[in-house]
């Protein structure tokens, strides 16, 4: 699994721990990983993702359906889950704030494999920093 | 004397222009997964 996952683009460096089934993806600064693809890759390589954590930076912006995401590259980002820490951000919405975020993008439900096909959500657990970025 | 002051300021000027500071960026920059049956 390792080595399927280094294989990933983005992806620096993958540590795994074999006793707590802990597995730690350092990406490139090139800002091409891809998390959802991180998760396909993992499925296929025979193993079962429980929870996948990331930390991102990124803006605050509104899809076309008014809810509230970070940007991390112009053609990606991650739909916010609604909780106390999102509704924080909504002031942020829009602005050059470059927000930093750990949060859980996925978790599996039950027995249930998981379904990859509709856009994950990410739940905020902390906000770790907001910088005002400058023109 | 003055002078030396004077290089002092001027280095410490030029010191302090050349600093890097650290520019916010956006990107993914860790990721951690939780994994079940991994052998």
């Amino acid at each position: 699994m390792k080595q399927h996952l280094g294989r990933q683009a983005g992806v620096q460096k993958v540590d795994v721990n074999l006793l707590d089934g802990k597995v730690d993806v350092t990406p490139k600064e090139d800002g091409q990983i891809d998390p959802i693809q991180l998760l396909k890759a993992t499925y296929d390589s025979g193993v079962t993702v429980a929870e996948m954590e990331l930390t991102a930076s990124g803006k605050i912006v509104k899809d076309s359906s008014g809810n509230l995401a970070l940007q991390v590259e112009l053609n990606r980002s991650f739909a916010f889950a609604p909780n106390e820490l999102s509704k924080g951000l909504e002031p942020l919405a829009g602005t050059q704030t470059i927000v930093t975020v750990r949060g859980q993008l996925y978790k599996k439900a039950g027995k249930k494999k998981a379904d990859l096909s509709t856009p994950l959500k990410l739940l905020i657990l902390e906000v770790q920093k907001e910088v005002q970025k400058k023109e | 004397m003055k002078t030396r002051t004077g290089r002092r300021i001027a280095l410490l000027l030029l010191l302090g222009s050349t600093v890097v500071v650290p520019v916010a960026r956006a990107q993914v920059k860790h990721i951690e997964m939780r994994v079940e049956g991994m052998t």
